[in-house]
């Protein structure tokens, strides 16, 4: 019944979609089939594949180190209470800036090719890590701790053992909300200036008034997002499986 | 025994203050010139109203935190004071401590958490093992291995906690009101796991509690707190023959005049 | 650690950031890193020539406008769905993958439907602002269904007086949690849909700036964006310490350093 509601909706919006476009006009609104269409030409020639490659490139690696950093300074920060304490109002702050309007100085610095792309992508998925990952080894139980060193356990171990599991949630709570942003990011780096990848096709498209590369382009980036979002979601039930109830912890 | 052979461990002139916070001006002293003395292979008990400082004290015992005043004395050697440095939890594994929240680690399996100490002090080996096992089916959780903490009773989590703590065999183990949270039922349950486990290889242990029946059915000696700032207020030597059956602690010999004096002690 | 100490670590945190900043512009030469001293020169110059207000008021105006064109619709949906579950259930899956959108990659879209003046920027701030609040809304709504409405109707209320006492007043702190998550949303989604195309606003002054190698107005355009957003923060904070003063302390949320064992 429910499910059979949720086909009749998915229907309708495709209908509604094409009506909009039949009456607004193809320089508009794209119909679904004109998208499709282009899609399969587009991966037929190569193209397609090119700029997602060039996009998820930007992504990835901009994801490994803005996250990689973003994970180990909160542990590294651990080593010392006085500097946390010390930075604690710089980490509100820095909070609050808007990390995607870095895109054009990050542009000036690093040129428009895939580098400035990198440091891009590095700098918003950082912050997310970073924060999670910091409230995640703030949450530590100190009894726990106690209890281990108690046992017999060296620092070291407290810091896997303890601060690791406590923040491993938030960690993956950080990774879902900043893969996603990660190959925005790219795009919307990639919109600004650039060479190659998905968000410069759709820009590109925009230039020409090509309206079926921009929709194409766009329909593109958000199947991949979502794409991404469902694998995590099953990555991350399978890892926590020692959580009680929710699974969701952290900002 | 305390009186007879030089004590195992000793606690000196103790005082622990916490520092002020917010509107409170003054620190305040959960503990102050607290002094006794545990001989090896002794059971103490300790009593004392709530937020008299008994869980401070074993705090302090356990090196989770440091003492403002005094010292605590370890087979004759002074391990901690105000200056005597950093703490170092567990003194060398020399004393175990179960505390009153279970502090199992949620993300190990219940066989994991037994192991856990074992394996941190690099001393996990088949013996070892063997004694995790048998440990775990003395005290009924055999079949349980697999279980995250979260999928245990309360009473089960308290029976891993305290076989935990066995399995590594400190010399001394710290107890602080580790049955607290139980119904009756599971509580006396345990209390009997506990004594049959003591009577098995007998450690030197301090328990604290607020229960009076629980000091007297498990202790060779039962130490009374006053309120904060916590000292000793009296001592009483428990002479209940063991085996007790402390199902039925009521109907031992002695228990209730024993009781009945603690009881006005603290009223 | 006394709190003196604590003052003293976080100025030299500052200096020490500071002349970090300084010594870049020195290694890499001012056109790549705008020198403190020129940045704020150029800020408080463009501020008293009155760029940077006509600029930020641009970009005020576009997160304050998608903030009530997206955000209203977001808070009040929850409600309306709440009597109608089995309508509910069927948009579930479609409003999940609309807050999985990534709306940012949408900018183009909505140049080109709205053109590059204001319109574009409130319409992609209100499809962030939107989700946020939604589920935000539909958070507070199930809290307090759980927890109340089964006790008001043992106890005889109506079912609009269960709207009203017990759904409405409990998933009000959530809607506001809403609210607050999306304000700093708002205005970074303004300034990308700035950036992207615009001709006016803090992003394109920003993006404008960076493609004339003017790097000091970038540097100035930077803080101000950032100075925006945490000042509308710390009003929002001031505010909300106002309206809940009477809960306790505690129920607040930290904000201040809890150390880790």
């Amino acid at each position: 019944m429910i499910l059979a509601g949720r086909v009749v909706l998915g229907i309708a919006c495709l209908v509604v979609w094409h009506a909009a476009h039949l009456a607004l006009g193809a320089e508009w609104i794209s119909s679904p089939a004109d998208i499709v269409t282009r899609t399969v030409e587009i991966a037929i020639d190569g193209e397609l594949w090119r700029h997602t490659l060039a996009t998820l490139t930007e992504a990835t690696f901009g994801f490994l180190l803005g996250g990689g950093a973003g994970i180990l300074v909160p542990f590294a920060l651990r080593l010392s209470p006085r500097l946390t304490a010390a930075l604690d109002p710089f980490f509100a702050a820095a909070m609050g800036v808007p990390k995607l309007a870095l895109a054009p100085l990050l542009i000036l610095w690093f040129g428009i090719g895939i580098t400035s792309k990198v440091m891009f992508v590095a700098a918003v998925v950082f912050f997310f890590l970073f924060f999670n990952t910091l409230a995640g080894v703030r949450s530590v139980d100190p009894r726990l701790a106690s209890a281990v060193r108690v046992l017999g356990a060296r620092e070291w171990t407290v810091t896997w053992e303890i601060a690791w599991h406590t923040a491993l949630p938030y960690v993956f709570a950080g990774l879902k909300v900043a893969l996603p942003r990660a190959i925005s990011a790219a795009v919307v780096g990639e919109f600004i200036a650039a060479d190659r990848g998905l968000g410069h096709y759709i820009n590109n498209a925009r230039a020409m008034a090509d309206t079926v590369g921009l929709f194409t382009g766009v329909a593109v980036v958000t199947l991949l997002v979502l794409g991404i979002d469902t694998l995590l979601e099953r990555l991350q039930a399978r890892s926590l499986a020692w959580q009680p109830l929710t699974r969701d912890a952290g900002v | 025994m305390s009186d007879t052979a030089a004590p195992l461990l000793e606690v000196r002139g103790l005082g622990k203050r916490f520092e002020p916070r917010g509107a409170r001006a003054e620190g305040l002293w959960a503990i102050r010139e607290l002094s006794f003395a545990v001989g090896e292979r002794e059971f103490v008990t300790i009593v004392g109203p709530s937020g008299s400082g008994k869980s401070t004290l074993l705090n302090l015992i356990a090196q989770i935190d440091a003492p403002s005043e005094g010292e605590i004395r370890f087979g004759g050697r002074s391990i901690a004071s105000p200056t005597s440095g950093a703490l170092r939890p567990g003194w060398e594994r020399q004393f175990g401590y179960v505390t009153q929240d279970d502090t199992l680690l949620p993300w190990r399996t219940l066989a994991d958490n037994v192991l856990f100490p074992l394996r941190v002090q690099g001393r996990l080996d088949a013996e070892t093992r063997e004694r995790a096992r048998r440990l775990m089916q003395a005290v009924g959780l055999q079949g349980f291995e697999q279980h995250y903490p979260h999928e245990l009773s309360g009473g089960m989590r308290k029976r891993a906690a305290l076989i935990r703590t066995l399995v590594y065999d400190p010399p001394v183990i710290l107890m602080d009101e580790p049955f607290g949270a139980l119904d009756a039922q599971t509580r006396a349950q345990l209390q009997a796991d506990l004594l049959k486990l003591w009577n098995g290889g007998r450690k030197t242990i301090v328990f604290v509690t607020h229960d009076i029946a629980e000091a007297i059915a498990l202790g060779d000696r039962t130490l009374v707190f006053t309120r904060a700032p916590a000292r000793v207020q009296s001592e009483h030597r428990i002479a209940i023959p063991r085996p007790r059956d402390v199902r039925n602690v009521y109907g031992l010999d002695g228990f209730p005049e024993l009781y009945e004096r603690i009881r006005k002690e603290l009223a | 650690m006394s709190r003196g100490q604590a003052l003293r670590d976080r100025l030299v945190v500052a200096v020490v950031a500071l002349a970090a900043w300084q010594l870049a512009a020195l290694v890499f030469g001012a056109h790549w890193v705008s020198p403190p001293l020129a940045t704020a020169r150029r800020f408080l110059q463009l501020v008293a020539d009155g760029e940077l207000v006509r600029h930020a008021g641009f970009t005020l105006a576009a997160a304050a406008g998608g903030f009530l064109v997206g955000g209203l619709p977001g808070a009040v949906i929850p409600f309306a769905l709440r009597r109608m579950p089995r309508l509910a259930a069927v948009l579930d899956p479609y409003l999940v993958a609309g807050y999985g959108v990534p709306k940012l990659a949408l900018t183009p879209l909505f140049i080109l439907w709205f053109g590059i003046g204001l319109a574009s920027k409130v319409a992609l701030v209100a499809s962030v602002v939107f989700f946020l609040v939604l589920f935000s809304a539909a958070a507070g709504v199930r809290a307090a269904d759980v927890r109340l409405v089964g006790m008001a109707r043992v106890v005889g209320a109506s079912e609009q007086a269960v709207a009203r006492h017990v759904v409405w007043p409990g998933a009000v702190p959530f809607i506001f949690a809403g609210f607050k998550i999306s304000l700093s949303y708002a205005i970074g989604a303004a300034v990308v849909g700035e950036l992207i195309s615009s001709n006016r606003g803090l992003g394109y002054l920003i993006q404008a700036a960076s493609q004339d190698f003017d790097t000091t107005t970038v540097f100035a355009g930077l803080i101000a964006v950032t100075l925006l957003v945490i000042v509308i923060n710390e009003a929002v904070e001031a505010a909300e310490r106002r309206v809940l003063k009477w809960r306790p302390a505690d129920a607040q949320p930290q904000r201040r350093l809890v150390t880790a064992a």
